[in-house]
C-alpha cells in the first residue's frame, strides 16, 4: 500500500510541476504588467505584484486602437469558427454517413490538401484578394479560412465512430431530410468534437499574424495581433506597456477556452485519430 | 488515419491534374490609376512622422476637402507597397521613410513629379542633399522632405567626469576629433569604470562610419564598390571596436538599451537628432545628466523622411498645397517642439522653437550641434538596392562580434553574399 | 482513384437515403455535393489557384509593381546559389528538431502519467493546453523579455546560480534555444491530450496481461504502449512537422525580419515573407514557397516510412 502512495505522490509532483512551468508565463508577465518598466530592469527580479496595472493599460490604450483591433479579431475569429463548425460538420456528416460517386477520390483530394502549406500562396492569394476588391478588409481573412480539410477529417471520424447508422436510418424514417437529419440528429451528438474543431479554429483565427500583417492596410481594420506587433516594434519601447498589452491580448482566448474547457477535453479524447 | 502513402499520392496527382485552368497573372500592375475621391483628401504617414500640432492646425487650415489623416503602424513601405497592388484605399498623400525612399525611385511613375506642380518655386528652401534623396536620375522629384537626421554624441556627462575624462561638451569636442580619440576615451573610460563600455553596439557604429563617406555599395553607373577601401574602412573601424574590448553589444531600441542608458553602463550614443526623444523616453533618473557634441569623425545622416503625392490623388495640385504648407520652416519649428522632428529646412534653424535650450541636456541648445552637422552632411548616391546589399555586412559583422567568425573570413563571406544579391539585381 | 482509399466505415454500410438503385442519375446526389462544395469550392479559389499561380511566378521576375517577365529557371538558380536560403533551411531543420523532439517526448511522457494518475486528470489536461491557447505574438514578446541580456530572467536565474549571463537573443545557439523553448512550451500539451486519447484506446487487458507477465513499466511502454500509439504518434509528428517546417511567428516577433544575429532566426517562411513583402521580389519568394512545399513533402514521406513502413509490408 505505502508503495503505491508514495508513487501516487510522486507522479502527481511531477504533474504539479509541469503545470507550474506550463502557467508560469501567465504569473510572469502579470507581475510584469502591474509594475512600472523600471521594476522590469532590476536585478534581483521584483517577483510581487505591482500597482501600475491601470497606468500601464491607459498606455497601451494611448499607443494602439486596443478595443477597436480587439473587436476586429473577434468579428473575424467569431465568423470564421462559426462557417468553419456547419461547413465542416456538413461535409464530415455527408462523407461519413453516405455513399455517392466519386467519394472516395474527393475525400482523398481532401486529405492532400493538408499537406499544401496555405501560407506559401501569399502572393498570388494576395492579388486574388486584390481583384475581388477585399484588400483592407476583414473578408479577407474570414473567407478563404471558412472551411478547411482538417476539421472535415477530425469531424468525419467523430461521426463515424459515435452516430449508429441506426440513428441516422430512423430519422429518413421519421421524415427529416438529409439536411433535416444533419441537423436534428448528427450536429447534437457532436458537441464535444465541435467544441474541440471550434476552439481549435477560434484559437487559430485569433493568432493569425503573416496574412493579416500582408493583406490588412487599412489602419482601422487591424488585428490584435499585428497591433501588437507594432507595440512591441515602436522605438524607445515601454516594455511593462508592452506586456501589459500582451496580456490583454491572452485573457479573451484564456476564457473562451474556460468556457469550453470540460467539452473541448472530451472531444479531443473521444474523437482523437485511432488507428 | 487509414490511408497510404498510394492514396496519398493518387491524391496529389488528382489536385495537380484535375484542373486545368489556366493561370494568368490577373491583375493590372497599376499604370493607369484610378482616382480618388474628391471629397476627402487621405493622408498615411506612420506614429510619430508629423508633428501632432501639425497636423492639427493642417487639418484646421485646409476644411475643403477635409483632410483625413491616418497612422498606420508596423512595417511602413510594405503597407504601401501591398495598398499599391491592392489598387484600393491608396492614400492622396503618404509618407515616405528616408530608408526607403531609393528603393521606391523606380516606381516613380507612381508619384507626382513635384515639379509638376509648382515645387521649383520652394525646392530651394529644403537642404539640398535631402531633396537628392528623392530626385531620379532623371530629374523628377517624388517627395518634399519633412526632416533630416544628422547626427550628434549623446553622452553622460558624469560619467564622463567621473573617469577623467573631459566632460564639458566644448572640450568632449576638442577632444573627441576622429574615432581613434574616441575610442582611446573608451579604453581609458573602462580602466576607470568596468561596467561601462563607450560603444553601445559596434555594428550599429559601422552604419554611421559607412554614412560619413561619400559613396556607399553602388556607384551612380550601378556597379558594386561595396568591397573596396571606403567600405572596408568603415568594417575595420567596427572590428577595432570590438577588439579593443569597449563594444557594449547591445543594439539601439532594444530593451537592454533602454535599460543601459539610465543605468550607466552605455554612457554614450551616436545617432541621428530624433534619438533623442527615444533616450529621453527610456530614462529616468540620468535626466539632465546627457550633453552632446558633434560625431567624431564628422557627421551622417540617418533617416529623415519625405512627403510624396501618389499618382492616385483627386487634385495633385490641392495635395502639394497641404504639403508646401504642413512642411514650412515655420512649421517644421513647431514640429521639432512637438516630438524631435528635425527641420529639413535650414531656415528653421533660427526659429525661437530651436534656438531653446534643453534642460535635459543640462540647459545645452541641441541646435548648436545638430545644425551645422546637418549643413555638412556628405552626399552618397544611394541606389535603390543599396539596403539589399548592404544587408550581409551587417550580419557577418554580427558573427564578428559574437567571435564566431575572424574578421577577415567574415568580410570575404559578406562581399561574396553581397555580390550575388548585386547580380540578381543587375548590379554589375 | 476509386477504390485506393480504403474507408474505414466499411464495417457500417453508409446509408443512401432512399434504398440504393444502380441506375440512380449523378444528380439525384446533389444534396451530397452541395454538402460538400463549400470546402471544394473555397478551396479551389484560395487554395488552388494560388498555388498554381506561385508555379508561374516561380519562373518569372516581378517587383509587384512594373510588369512581370519570364525568367527562366534564373529564380531557381539564384536559390540554388543564395546562401542565404540554405541558411534558412539549416535553421528551420534544425530548430523542427530542436522543438519537436522534445516537445514530443516530454508530452508522451506526461500522457503517460496522466493516464495512471487518478485525480485531478482534467485540471491537468487543461492547464497543459492553456499555452496553446495564448496569443502567439504576446507569448513570443514575453519569451523574448525572459531571454534579454540585462534582465531577463533566465540571466537572472544563472547569475543567482554564479554563472556568468548570456547573450541569448545575440547569439546563434541562444536564439535558437529561445525559439524552440517558446515552441516547446506551447505544444507539449496539445500533444499530451492527443496521446492521452491515443492511449484510453488501448484495450485495458493488454496492460493487465503484461502484469501477469511480471512486465515492469519501462516494458510496458516499449512493448505495449509504443507499438499501439504508432499512428496516433504518425498523426502527431505529421502535424509537427507541418507546422515546424512553417514556423514564422516566433522569429519574426522575437529576432526581427533579418533573424537576427547570424541570421541563425531566419527560417524558410520568414525569408519568404521577407523576400516577397519586404524586398518585392515577388519571383523568387514564389521559388521560396514551392521549395518549402517540397521540403514538407519530403518530410511527410519519411515520417510515413518510418512510421507506416512495417504495417505497409505485412
Amino acid at each position: 500500500m505505502t508503495r503505491y502512495k508514495w508513487r501516487g505522490i510522486a507522479l502527481h509532483a511531477v504533474l504539479v510541476l509541469a503545470l507550474l512551468v506550463f502557467m508560469f508565463p501567465f504569473v510572469w508577465t502579470i507581475i510584469m504588467a502591474s509594475n512600472t518598466t523600471a521594476d522590469i530592469y532590476r536585478f534581483p527580479p521584483k517577483f510581487t505584484f505591482g500597482g501600475h496595472f491601470g497606468d500601464n493599460v491607459r498606455q497601451v490604450l494611448d499607443n494602439v486602437a486596443f478595443f477597436q483591433s480587439m473587436a476586429n479579431t473577434a468579428t473575424v475569429a467569431i465568423s470564421t469558427t462559426l462557417l468553419v463548425l456547419f461547413f465542416d460538420s456538413l461535409a464530415a456528416f455527408t462523407f461519413a454517413k453516405f455513399r455517392f460517386p466519386g467519394r472516395n477520390a474527393l475525400f482523398v483530394i481532401l486529405l492532400a490538401t493538408m499537406l499544401l502549406p496555405a501560407q506559401l500562396s501569399a502572393v498570388p492569394q494576395f492579388q486574388t484578394m486584390a481583384l475581388l476588391g477585399w484588400v483592407g478588409s476583414l473578408k479577407a481573412l474570414i473567407i478563404p479560412g471558412a472551411a478547411n480539410a482538417f476539421g472535415i477529417f477530425w469531424m468525419r471520424q467523430y461521426f463515424q465512430n459515435s452516430i449508429h447508422d441506426e440513428l441516422v436510418e430512423a430519422a429518413t424514417l421519421d421524415g427529416c431530410g438529409f439536411f433535416g437529419t444533419y441537423w436534428h440528429v448528427a450536429l447534437p451528438s457532436a458537441r464535444p468534437a465541435l467544441a474541440f474543431l471550434g476552439i481549435f479554429t477560434f484559437v487559430g483565427s485569433w493568432n493569425d499574424y503573416m496574412w493579416p500583417l500582408i493583406v490588412l492596410t487599412n489602419p482601422n481594420h487591424l488585428t490584435l495581433q499585428v497591433a501588437l506587433s507594432t507595440l512591441n516594434r515602436s522605438h524607445g519601447v515601454d516594455y511593462s506597456m508592452v506586456m501589459t498589452g500582451a496580456l490583454m491580448a491572452m485573457v479573451p482566448l484564456v476564457i473562451v477556452f474556460g468556457i469550453f474547457a470540460r467539452q473541448f477535453i472530451k472531444g479531443a479524447t473521444e474523437g482523437a485519430v485511432r488507428g | 488515419m487509414e490511408l497510404s502513402r498510394r492514396t496519398l499520392l493518387g491524391g496529389f496527382a488528382a489536385v495537380a491534374g484535375g484542373t486545368l485552368v489556366g493561370c494568368s497573372s490577373g491583375m493590372d500592375t497599376g499604370s493607369t490609376a484610378k482616382k480618388n475621391t474628391t471629397t476627402e483628401l487621405t493622408m498615411w504617414c506612420w506614429p510619430g512622422g508629423l508633428g501632432k500640432s501639425v497636423i492639427d492646425d493642417t487639418i484646421a487650415h485646409f476644411p475643403d476637402p477635409k483632410i483625413k489623416y491616418s497612422e498606420i503602424g508596423g512595417d511602413f513601405k510594405q503597407k504601401l507597397v501591398t495598398t499599391f497592388n491592392g489598387g484600393t484605399g491608396i492614400p492622396d498623400i503618404t509618407g515616405i521613410k528616408g530608408e526607403d525612399i531609393a528603393s521606391l525611385l523606380p516606381q516613380a511613375s507612381r508619384f507626382v513629379d513635384l515639379k509638376s506642380v509648382g515645387a521649383d518655386s520652394v525646392l530651394g528652401d529644403y537642404l539640398e542633399w535631402k531633396v537628392n534623396q528623392a530626385t531620379t536620375l532623371d530629374g523628377k522629384v517624388i517627395g518634399l522632405p519633412i526632416d533630416v537626421g544628422p547626427t550628434g554624441l549623446f553622452y553622460r556627462e558624469d560619467i564622463f567626469a567621473a573617469a577623467g575624462l573631459p566632460s564639458d561638451p566644448a572640450k568632449v569636442a576638442d577632444q573627441l576629433k576622429t574615432w581613434d580619440d574616441y575610442f582611446a576615451a573608451g579604453v581609458q573610460l573602462k580602466a576607470k569604470n568596468p561596467k561601462a563600455l563607450l560603444v553601445w553596439d559596434a555594428t550599429d557604429l559601422y552604419d554611421m562610419v559607412v554614412g560619413q563617406g561619400t559613396e556607399r555599395y553602388i556607384s551612380k553607373d550601378n556597379k558594386f564598390i561595396g568591397d573596396q577601401d571606403h567600405i572596408r574602412k568603415a568594417w575595420d573601424t567596427s572590428v577595432k571596436a570590438m577588439t579593443m574590448k569597449i563594444d557594449g553589444k547591445t543594439p539601439s531600441g532594444s530593451p537592454d538599451w533602454n535599460a543601459g542608458l539610465d543605468q550607466g553602463t552605455i554612457p554614450t550614443h551616436i545617432g541621428a537628432a530624433w534619438v533623442a526623444l527615444d533616450i529621453k523616453s527610456a530614462v529616468k533618473t540620468s535626466a539632465g545628466k546627457w550633453r552632446l557634441a558633434p560625431t567624431p569623425s564628422g557627421p551622417a545622416n540617418f533617416g529623415g523622411s519625405f512627403l510624396a503625392i501618389t499618382k492616385n490623388a483627386a487634385d495633385p495640385q490641392k495635395a502639394f498645397d497641404v504639403i508646401k504648407y504642413m512642411l514650412s520652416a515655420d512649421n517644421e519649428a513647431k514640429a521639432f517642439a512637438d516630438a524631435q522632428i528635425f527641420p529639413s529646412a535650414p531656415a528653421a534653424y533660427d526659429k525661437p522653437e530651436l534656438k531653446a535650450a534643453d534642460k535635459f541636456f543640462g540647459g545645452q541648445v541641441p541646435i548648436d550641434v545638430f545644425g551645422p552637422a546637418a549643413k555638412a552632411i556628405p552626399v552618397a548616391y544611394q541606389s535603390p538596392y543599396d539596403d539589399s546589399v548592404a544587408a550581409p555586412f551587417h550580419d557577418e559583422l554580427k558573427t564578428v562580434q559574437t567571435g564566431s567568425k575572424t574578421s577577415d573570413a567574415a568580410w570575404a563571406s559578406a562581399v561574396s553574399k553581397a555580390k550575388a544579391i548585386a547580380k540578381r539585381q543587375g548590379v554589375q | 482513384m476509386t477504390g485506393t482509399a480504403t474507408v474505414p466505415a466499411a464495417t457500417t454500410a453508409p446509408l443512401t437515403g432512399k434504398g440504393q438503385r444502380p441506375g440512380r442519375r449523378i444528380w439525384s446526389y446533389w444534396r451530397f455535393y452541395l454538402a460538400l462544395s463549400p470546402f471544394y469550392v473555397l478551396f479551389a479559389v484560395f487554395g488552388l489557384y494560388p498555388m498554381l499561380s506561385t508555379i508561374v511566378l516561380a519562373f518569372q521576375r516581378w517587383d509587384g509593381l512594373s510588369a512581370r517577365r519570364f525568367t527562366g529557371l534564373g529564380n531557381f538558380e539564384f536559390l540554388v546559389q543564395d546562401p542565404t536560403f540554405w541558411t534558412a533551411l539549416e535553421n528551420t531543420i534544425v530548430l523542427f528538431f530542436m522543438s519537436t523532439v522534445p516537445t514530443l517526448v516530454i508530452a508522451l511522457l506526461l500522457a503517460v502519467m496522466l493516464q495512471s494518475a487518478v485525480r485531478f486528470t482534467n485540471v491537468y489536461r487543461i492547464a497543459y493546453f492553456i499555452p496553446n491557447v495564448t496569443s502567439l505574438v504576446a507569448m513570443a514578446i514575453f519569451f523574448s523579455s525572459i531571454f534579454s541580456t540585462n534582465f531577463g530572467l533566465v540571466n537572472a536565474a544563472l547569475r543567482s546560480l554564479g554563472i556568468p549571463q548570456q547573450d541569448w537573443l545575440g547569439q546563434p545557439w541562444g536564439i535558437k534555444i529561445a525559439i524552440s523553448t517558446m515552441i516547446v512550451w506551447q505544444w507539449v500539451g496539445y500533444n499530451t491530450l492527443i496521446y492521452l486519447a491515443g492511449l484510453q484506446a488501448i484495450p485495458k487487458e493488454q496492460y493487465e496481461a503484461a502484469k501477469v507477465d511480471g512486465a515492469g513499466p519501462v516494458r510496458t511502454l516499449f512493448s505495449i504502449t509504443l507499438p499501439q500509439l504508432r499512428p496516433v504518434i504518425l498523426f502527431t509528428v505529421v502535424i509537427s512537422t507541418i507546422g515546424g517546417l512553417q514556423t514564422f511567428t516566433e522569429p519574426q516577433v522575437m529576432v526581427g525580419n533579418s533573424g537576427g544575429t547570424g541570421q541563425s532566426g531566419m527560417t524558410v517562411v520568414l525569408l519568404f515573407y521577407r523576400t516577397a513583402f519586404l524586398d518585392n521580389d515577388y519571383g523568387y519568394a514564389a521559388a521560396i514557397a514551392l521549395s518549402i512545399f517540397l521540403l514538407v513533402l519530403l518530410f511527410t514521406a519519411i515520417n510515413w516510412r518510418i512510421f507506416r513502413g512495417r504495417s505497409d509490408d505485412r
